[in-house]
């Protein structure tokens, strides 16, 4: 949605507003007063209409199965938005009634990111499932397809707690891009008119160069790191630090290439369209290290990129496997050793020089959304907004590397954008139990989950510091995925994970 | 209807007990908590009651279709069969014979062979009852089809062969409640007054908390058929079908999952995990095993050790036995205590001579129909496909621990993508390989 040349309501002068908030109180004593016919006409469509004038929430309900259906029922914006009578409708309408009201009388609409309401996380908030089954007694009813049946006896049988909107998100505000079906045509139209490269670069010294992926058009750029030594992890007295970032210590790296940008759907897809199999089953092979066979992904459900673009955007929502099976495929058929990069290479590449929290000047105190005085005031942006991909700036998607500066050795999006994958298992007391200076550290032997490094544009600026550390985290990413086994390839409930690559030196240059 | 939220419903009916006791009703509350406890038991009856006139489809017409048939007229008053349903035209004949023995015609126009018969049959508007008695391979759309068409059904267990087969039950019970369907299953100890009695002396404490089961099937070999000149792959297999896993689910599914399902019904739960072996050193034809042994796993340390054989000559005994703290039971009519003492026993009818009889009154086979057709008479909505489908499920899960050698959970089989038999289901050569399977090989589960 082209929320840029969208300015619905300029901001309200002072006396207008006292004016409101006076017309409020009185409309407040109003409501005491009369009750019943209150709380009837505050829940009316056009009363919710007249302040909710927020892009298009209307006309993608009018589109929407809620309002343009077969049966000619329309379900009115409190029948979803606020819980049914006897499940505690009264708080839920006084607490959104409050939080709308300032909302209308002190802020922006234009400045409210709305589309990061509508993620599924917020719209928890907001829809409530008991609204739900009221309308929705039968979830068994005879026309149910075979996967409609498995999805909802998974839904009535799951010790998880599960939403309806967890796969019916866009059922009340219509989303073209959502797709609540397998996507056998994913990554099947390939691009066309472009050059085919026939070989794979050819490198024999250690300088920065381009990767051509053979039988495709696509490319990317890889940067050559010297080796060197710095300080991992961040200072006691760096500002919200978390523990698991100590102590400091100091790591010697050898020299490694690593990709310029994330991984970007162009590349990913070159992967899955040669690789593509129809069966789990198929791709399980993978585990067995059989790398002139390689099966990759099966098709996805629903729609990977969230429908925000593929292309140039980095690929999301593949699992760790997926990334490292992707690395052993590049690995082929480039003739080189890709893989993910340990953690630190990825912090040292990240970091490209500097010992500050961040790449850039910095404080994290003054940069983070986070805290009464910053939520006043709002965060501040100097610096950070140019160059990382988070949630002030992000609408909530991701974007293309092109649209933020490098950092100091000419990488883009490391702080943000998507997390990154890294080769190693995450542990809390990494780098406890090793803290006096190590060469080319590479994790724990054994490990259930894998770090993953750098925010995302959901990530506050306290997480997309340099030293900030994460991990997968693979039961709840995969929650609603009603397969057993579940997905090896997809995560079907994280939406802001990808990874780069890096590549070894030692098989094509000399040292 | 509503689709009510099961386990909401269950809060909501303990919350109404507490409002009772609260209220005093202290004098009938125990009366009324037997009833409450004791709630969904089937009803003992000795016929089905008065009604409106029910016409019955049989779809499968071999040995068990045409006696679930025939249990089904002699339930009660005005039950009629009126159309027959068969892949092949000499199964559709013998029944037909049999029921004109009986001066019950049944019509030719309604009698159907083939793969898509069942559909000609469900489309009769008539028809209010639906009799599935085909190998349980193709009970699945059977079902579906029956529902689709506003049918109350009878449906002999197994259920299904694998859990793709065993989820479409599931949903499709869920349809049938929706619309009010009856459903009543072929797990007949369900509806037998003894197991019935005992199951209530179990829930009331007589053996304490259960610790540990056992169930066995333990048998002679069972029929088979040797392939004949002009048959192709399809009718060889389908007329051989006790024998081939896609068509029978093994003799774990066929026979033992009665044993099964009892532990499930005295346990009120179903196993978590399964470990087990079986192998395959007498049978002639087919891809299925002789034996199998495994070790159901209920969780809390509690495990029940189900057996199942098909070998002639050795200790054959079929039954169940469940073990608790003050006691024990053979599910059946019996109550001991630690000490092998008779606690309690299931009183059975006299014969004239004023000798007990050792059975109940009424076959448990023709109770079963008795039942589905008073639910259908008398709105006491009765639905089983979900605890059969769910024991079948765990024969399936113990079944797939033998012939992997794995232990298998009961989320993992739940949700197995298992799909047993040819992608498509006709007359001719069919292109599958009939290995037994060796545990410990790698398979798909």
């Amino acid at each position: 949605m082209n929320l840029i040349n969208y300015h619905p309501r300029a901001s309200l002068s002072r006396r207008r507003r006292i004016v409101i908030l006076l017309t409020g109180f009185i409309a407040g004593i109003i409501f005491l007063i009369s009750g019943k016919t209150a709380v009837k006409y505050t829940s009316s469509d056009d009363y919710c209409k007249s302040c909710h004038v927020h892009p298009f929430a209307e006309q993608a309900w009018k589109l929407s199965t809620h309002y343009n259906n077969g049966s000619g029922t329309i379900v009115h914006c409190t029948q979803c938005h606020l819980p049914p009578e006897g499940h505690g409708y009264l708080y839920a309408k006084s607490k959104h009634g409050f939080k709308d009201l300032y909302g209308y009388l002190f802020k922006d609409s234009a400045s409210i990111n709305w589309e990061e309401k509508k993620l599924l996380e917020n719209a928890k908030g907001f829809v409530y499932e008991e609204s739900c089954k009221k309308c929705h007694q039968n979830l068994f009813p005879v026309t149910l397809s075979v996967n409609g049946g498995n999805a909802h006896l998974f839904y009535t049988t799951s010790n998880e707690p599960l939403n309806c909107i967890n796969c019916h998100l866009n059922v009340g505000h219509y989303d073209r891009n959502a797709l609540h079906a397998h996507d056998t045509l994913f990554g099947v139209s390939a691009a066309a008119n472009k050059e085919v490269f026939a070989q794979p670069a050819s490198v024999t010294e250690f300088k920065d160069f381009t990767e051509n992926i053979p039988g495709t058009g696509v490319s990317f750029d890889m940067v050559a790191l010297p080796g060197g030594t710095f300080k991992m992890g961040s200072p006691d007295d760096e500002p919200l630090r978390k523990n698991d970032e100590g102590p400091l210590r100091k790591v010697e790296l050898s020299r490694f290439w690593i990709a310029r940008t994330e991984v970007t759907w162009d590349e990913y897809l070159a992967f899955f369209r040669a690789t593509g199999s129809q069966g789990r089953t198929e791709g399980q092979v993978v585990k067995m290290k059989n790398v002139d066979a390689i099966s990759g992904a099966t098709p996805p459900w629903g729609a990977p990129d969230q429908g925000w673009g593929k292309g140039k955007r980095p690929a999301i929502t593949m699992s760790w496997h997926a990334a490292s099976v992707y690395c052993q495929w590049l690995s082929k058929v480039t003739g080189k050793k890709y893989r993910l990069p340990t953690e630190a290479e990825w912090e040292y590449a990240c970091r490209g020089g500097s010992q500050t929290p961040y790449f850039f000047e910095g404080n994290p105190k003054k940069l983070t959304s986070a805290g009464f005085l910053r939520k006043l005031l709002g965060p501040d942006t100097t610096g950070i907004g140019s160059r990382v991909v988070y949630q002030v700036n992000s609408s909530s998607k991701t974007k293309e590397s092109a649209s933020v500066k490098p950092n100091p050795f000419g990488l883009r999006n490391m702080s943000g954008n998507v997390s990154e994958f890294c080769l190693d298992f995450y542990s809390a007391d990494t780098y406890k139990s090793d803290s006096t200076a190590v060469i080319d550290p590479k994790g724990p032997a054994k490990g259930k989950e894998h770090v993953i490094r750098g925010g995302s544009f959901k990530s506050d600026a306290r997480d997309v510091r340099s030293a900030s550390r994460d991990f997968t985290k693979t039961k709840p990413w995969l929650v609603t995925d009603p397969q057993m086994p579940k997905s090896i390839w997809w995560y079907s409930d994280c939406i802001d994970v990808g990874f780069r690559v890096v590549c070894e030196t030692d098989t094509l240059v000399n040292h | 209807m509503q689709n009510i939220d099961r386990r909401k419903f269950i809060g909501k009916t303990a919350l109404a007990g507490i409002g009772l006791a609260g209220a005093g009703a202290i004098i009938t509350s125990c009366k009324r908590n037997d009833d409450k406890k004791f709630a969904g038991l089937p009803p003992i009856l000795n016929g089905a009651p008065k009604g409106k006139k029910l016409k019955a489809g049989l779809v499968g017409t071999g040995a068990r279709g045409t006696g679930a048939a025939i249990n089904f007229i002699s339930s009660g008053p005005d039950l009629e069969i009126i159309a027959l349903a068969d892949l092949f035209q000499d199964k559709i004949d013998a029944c037909r014979q049999r029921f004109d023995s009986f001066k019950l015609p049944i019509p030719a126009e309604n009698c159907f062979v083939g793969f898509d018969a069942y559909k000609k049959l469900m489309a009769i508007p008539d028809i209010d009852v639906v009799i599935l008695a085909t190998p349980p391979q193709f009970r699945p759309e059977h079902f579906l089809e029956a529902v689709k068409n506003n049918k109350h059904a009878f449906i002999e267990k197994p259920v299904a062969v694998d859990p793709v087969g065993i989820r479409s039950i599931l949903t499709t019970a869920k349809k049938a409640e929706a619309l009010g369907l009856c459903v009543v299953t072929g797990t007949q100890r369900r509806h037998q007054e003894d197991y019935i009695a005992t199951y209530k002396q179990v829930l009331n404490g007589a053996i304490g908390r259960i610790t540990s089961a056992k169930a066995f099937w333990n048998q002679d070999h069972v029929w088979f058929r040797e392939r004949e000149e002009g048959w192709n792959d399809m009718e060889y297999m389908i007329r051989n079908w006790n024998n081939f896993c896609w068509l029978c689910g093994d003799h774990i599914l066929d026979t033992h999952v009665h044993n099964i399902d009892v532990i499930n019904w005295f346990m009120g739960k179903y196993p978590q995990k399964a470990i087990g072996y079986g192998g395959r050193h007498r049978r002639v034809t087919g891809d299925q095993y002789d034996f199998f042994s495994i070790d159901f796993d209920y969780g809390n340390g509690i495990s029940s050790h189900s057996m199942c054989r098909q070998i002639d000559s050795c200790a054959n005994s079929t039954g169940e036995v469940i073990v608790g703290t003050e006691g024990y039971t053979n599910c059946a009519n019996t109550i001991w205590d630690p000490d092998g003492k008779i606690k309690w026993q299931f009183e059975y009818p006299k014969d004239e001579n004023g000798n007990a009889m050792n059975q109940v009154k009424i076959p448990p086979y023709v109770q079963e129909h008795m039942h589905l057709v008073y639910a259908i008479r008398t709105g006491n909505y009765v639905n089983e496909a979900e605890q059969t489908a769910l024991s079948t499920l765990t024969a399936i899960m113990g079944r797939t621990a033998a012939y992997t050698g794995r232990q298998i959970t009961w989320d993992e089989i739940y949700k197995s993508d298992m799909d047993l038999g040819p992608a498509k289901i006709e007359f001719g050569p069919v292109d599958m390989v009939f290995e037994t399977p060796i545990p410990g090989t790698p398979v798909t589960i």
